[in-house]
């Protein structure tokens, strides 16, 4: 019966070594490969900073959706509520004339709020949480249309300083420490991890499953709200789009998201979640430098995703995996 | 007279049209370990899951040292001095051994709403080198560590806090002789401390060992409560079965020669990490055991001769020179497997009774070429369920529902449909009553009789020596010993080869 565990806490220091240095070198090498190809408008360090920047946005969302995603649960509601809440954010901001707490706060409420009726949808119906993500996604862009008078929403040159340094560091690192915390030093977080690894046990240790999930999909749902706001601050403006063409906007956050359940064995899922957003938008910018063809964008982001999430996935022999 | 801690009155509980609890009323005592017997589906465990807030009451009252108890849950019950430690893995991946430890009870360590890891893991460290468990490091994931160590984190978890009562349900099935002593010392402990055990085994010796006072449960009705040292092994299954059970259910022939003809010959396997350079031969209408610690390979040795094994060498060979290298194949050239993680691999526990024993024979099943006859699987799962006497509704009710007992019938009952000719039954009797243990014995002696060849690995040393025609002992991966069936064959003989 010998322990198999003799050097647990070497094991772990050694799994975040290795998992920052798969994730680090993940930068250099995207970073070494598109500069190779293009030298001339790639890569220099203010490009970097520019690829850094945008790839806070998408992070400070998916830094909250991984409470949902390690539940097991999914959202397909993400780039509606983005949409949502920036025009109620960029509305009370502007015309109600809030300022930035009507924009912050317009944004955070509005996020949580979707959150709230996804998770309350979720638990109640009983129904798939993709199935009723991807009705409320309708349900939200028609709102956002709506208070956007079918057009889109405008945040004024002097409300949008989330949109470039530091205010959109300050909030995005913000909004990493918090999740941070939720996952590591709260409760909220054990019992995340708890109900993502087996609910009916979890439940049976005295846990609230559905008020869990409901909070997980709050918390998602609020971070999404911080990216709302980073985002219209960054763009200026939101269109309000219809017919399910907000879930574009589902995708990097989701990327980042696979990457944080991949590096989640090394202990590091926020951290990953952060570096593996950087390294996503640098293989777009490369392919923006390239003039490539939107389409081969995508098809080489999804294989790039595949390859590194069964590159850092650790499945054993005769793992199931559904 | 002993204090009572714990009455139960009138206890009743249904799942649909079975009763699964029936007005049961009995005391249970401060500082005794008081054992709950019964066959499978009798009861015992939905008892004990109502005390421990796993499944709601229907009607009846727990009274708890006076004041009547209903908790809703597992930390409700905590919170009245109510535990429980089951028998399959109560740990949660992707937590560490403290979040375990205090899961639910994590409060205590929050302030302003923050968590203090360091002081939880401290705590969780104290307690674990207390009980002697200190290479267990509380800050480390519980996924790094192996069945065993994880049963030992349950263990603390389940007794940290000093409870009234805990509650012991079938552990020791899961644990190796080592898990097991250690389970035994805590109950030793809890008991001396002036607490109480429930205790729940099918190891009727260990049970007469270990407990003070028994209570024997039959289809959900108490029986009687009888005193440990005014019984023995015989009064407990007559308590059980409600008749007389011979004490000779193994095999009582001797001699009988067993047939030259080699059904499948297993050369040189290896799996890496797990069993090397493995090689015998298995005969027409034998019953070869392998018995070994839990650890020792023989386990591995099963799923290797079925296909089942990752990385495997060497070959297993069917007497007409077929290689056996992956399930599929075994299975069309009527190989069969039961393994001994029953719920994960063997039953498929979302589906009913039904699908469960035609999943391995739906070719034989249709009614046109690839269109399953509804009315055929009826009645193959049928007549199946019925030949091993399946507790059940009836074939549509979901596996879940059943018994540990009850589930290894119907896994057999699948492998009898198929009529497969080579069985390798892993752990066949694991968890399961004395009566199912009989009908299993019963089953692989006339399937011997009629010409079947039986691989059966147990941890069940008398088992073994009961059933088998020759016995492999496996040793680090190896086989270590070789024994014939005899009437002079005792544990030792055994034991002395395994360590």
């Amino acid at each position: 019966m010998g322990s198999s565990a003799s050097s647990a806490g070497n094991k772990k220091l050694s799994g975040k070594t290795l998992g920052y240095a798969v994730l680090v070198l993940l930068v250099i090498a995207s970073w070494a490969v598109f500069k190779v190809i293009t030298p001339g408008n790639f890569g220099k360090p203010l490009n970097l900073l520019s690829y850094f920047e945008a790839s806070l946005m998408v992070s400070a969302g998916a830094v909250g959706f991984f409470f949902v995603m390690v539940m097991g649960m999914f959202d397909f509601s993400i780039g509606a509520n983005i949409m949502l809440s920036s025009i109620v954010g960029a509305v009370l901001a502007s015309r109600f004339g809030l300022g930035y707490p009507g924009l912050i706060l317009g944004c955070v409420l509005t996020g949580a709020i979707v959150g709230t009726l996804n998770g309350l949808f979720y638990v109640k119906l009983h129904i798939p949480s993709m199935i009723v993500t991807t009705g409320l996604a309708l349900i939200y862009e028609a709102v956002a249309s709506y208070i956007a008078g079918g057009q889109s929403a405008t945040l004024p040159s002097d409300l949008r300083a989330f949109g470039s340094m530091p205010g959109n560091l300050i909030l995005a690192v913000i909004a990493f420490v918090v999740a941070y915390l939720l996952l590591n030093y709260t409760k909220i977080g054990t019992y995340t991890y708890a109900i993502g690894s087996d609910e009916f046990v979890a439940k049976n240790m005295g846990i609230n499953v559905n008020k869990y999930k409901v909070l997980a999909f709050i918390i998602s749902g609020a971070f999404f709200g911080v990216e709302a706001v980073l985002t219209i601050s960054y763009g200026s403006s939101m269109v309000a789009e219809t017919g399910m063409l907000s879930m574009s906007r589902n995708f990097y956050p989701t990327m980042g998201c696979f990457l944080g359940m991949a590096m989640k064995k090394y202990g590091i899922p926020i951290q990953a979640i952060i570096i593996g957003e950087f390294f996503l938008q640098i293989i777009y910018y490369g392919f923006v430098a390239l003039g490539a063809p939107t389409a081969v964008n995508d098809v080489i982001s999804g294989l790039a995703l595949l390859i590194i999430v069964t590159l850092t996935t650790k499945v054993s022999k005769g793992e199931i995996v559904k | 007279m002993s204090e009572v801690r714990l009455q139960v009155q009138n206890l009743c509980k249904t799942f649909g049209i079975t009763k699964a609890v029936q007005n049961v009323s009995f005391n249970i005592n401060k500082g005794e370990v008081h054992a709950l017997i019964g066959e499978n589906g009798s009861g015992k465990s939905t008892l004990t899951n109502m005390l421990t807030g796993i499944y709601t009451i229907d009607s009846g009252h727990f009274i708890l040292d006076g004041k009547e108890i209903h908790p809703k849950n597992q930390v409700e019950a905590n919170n009245e001095g109510v535990s429980i430690i089951v028998q399959e893995l109560g740990t949660l991946s992707g937590l560490t051994v403290a979040e375990n430890i205090f899961l639910g009870h994590e409060d205590r360590f929050v302030k302003f709403g923050i968590k203090n890891t360091n002081a939880m893991n401290r705590e969780a460290q104290g307690l674990l080198d207390k009980y002697g468990f200190g290479r267990i490091k509380a800050s480390a994931m519980v996924d790094d560590y192996n069945f065993e160590d994880r049963k030992l984190v349950e263990i603390v978890k389940a007794t940290y806090f000093q409870p009234k009562i805990v509650v012991i349900d079938e552990t020791t099935t899961a644990l190796s002789q080592e898990g097991r002593e250690e389970l035994y010392k805590q109950m030793n402990r809890i008991r001396s401390e002036g607490n109480t055990i429930i205790f729940i085994s099918h190891d009727l010796p260990e049970v007469l060992r270990m407990s003070d006072t028994i209570t024997c449960l039959r289809d959900g009705v108490y029986i009687d409560t009888v005193k440990s040292s005014e019984i023995d092994e015989d009064g407990l299954k007559r308590l059980m079965v409600g008749r007389e059970v011979t004490g000779d259910y193994y095999r009582s022939d001797y001699g009988e020669k067993v047939s030259d003809e080699v059904v499948l010959t297993v050369d040189n396997v290896s799996v890496p990490g797990q069993i090397h350079d493995v090689s015998f031969k298995l005969h027409k209408g034998e019953i070869l055991g392998f018995g070994g610690l839990s650890e020792s390979g023989m386990h591995e040795v099963g799923k290797a001769c079925f296909g089942a094994s990752f990385d495997r060498t060497g070959s297993v060979t069917l007497a007409d020179g077929t290689h056996i290298n992956n399930i599929p194949s075994a299975i069309k050239h009527s190989m069969a497997y039961t393994s001994k993680d029953r719920d994960n691999e063997s039953v498929v526990m979302n589906q009913s009774i039904g699908d469960n024993i035609c999943l391995p024979s739906l070719d034989s099943l249709t009614s046109l070429p690839g269109v399953l006859s509804d009315r055929k699987m009826k009645d193959f799962a049928n007549t199946y369920a019925a030949e091993m006497s399946v507790k059940m509704v009836d074939t549509d009710q979901f596996v879940s529902d059943l018994s540990g007992g009850n589930k290894q019938k119907v896994v057999l009952a699948r492998w009898i449909g198929k009529d497969s000719d080579i069985l390798v039954l892993d752990s066949p009797t694991r968890g399961i009553d004395i009566k199912v243990k009989q009908d299993i014995y019963q089953l692989m002696d006339r399937m011997r009789k009629s010409g079947k060849s039986i691989i059966m690995i147990s941890e069940e040393l008398m088992e073994l020596i009961g059933m088998c025609d020759r016995i492999l002992i496996m040793k680090d991966g190896a086989i270590s010993g070789e024994l014939m069936r005899s009437p002079e064959l005792d544990e030792n003989s055994l034991i002395a080869k395994m360590v």
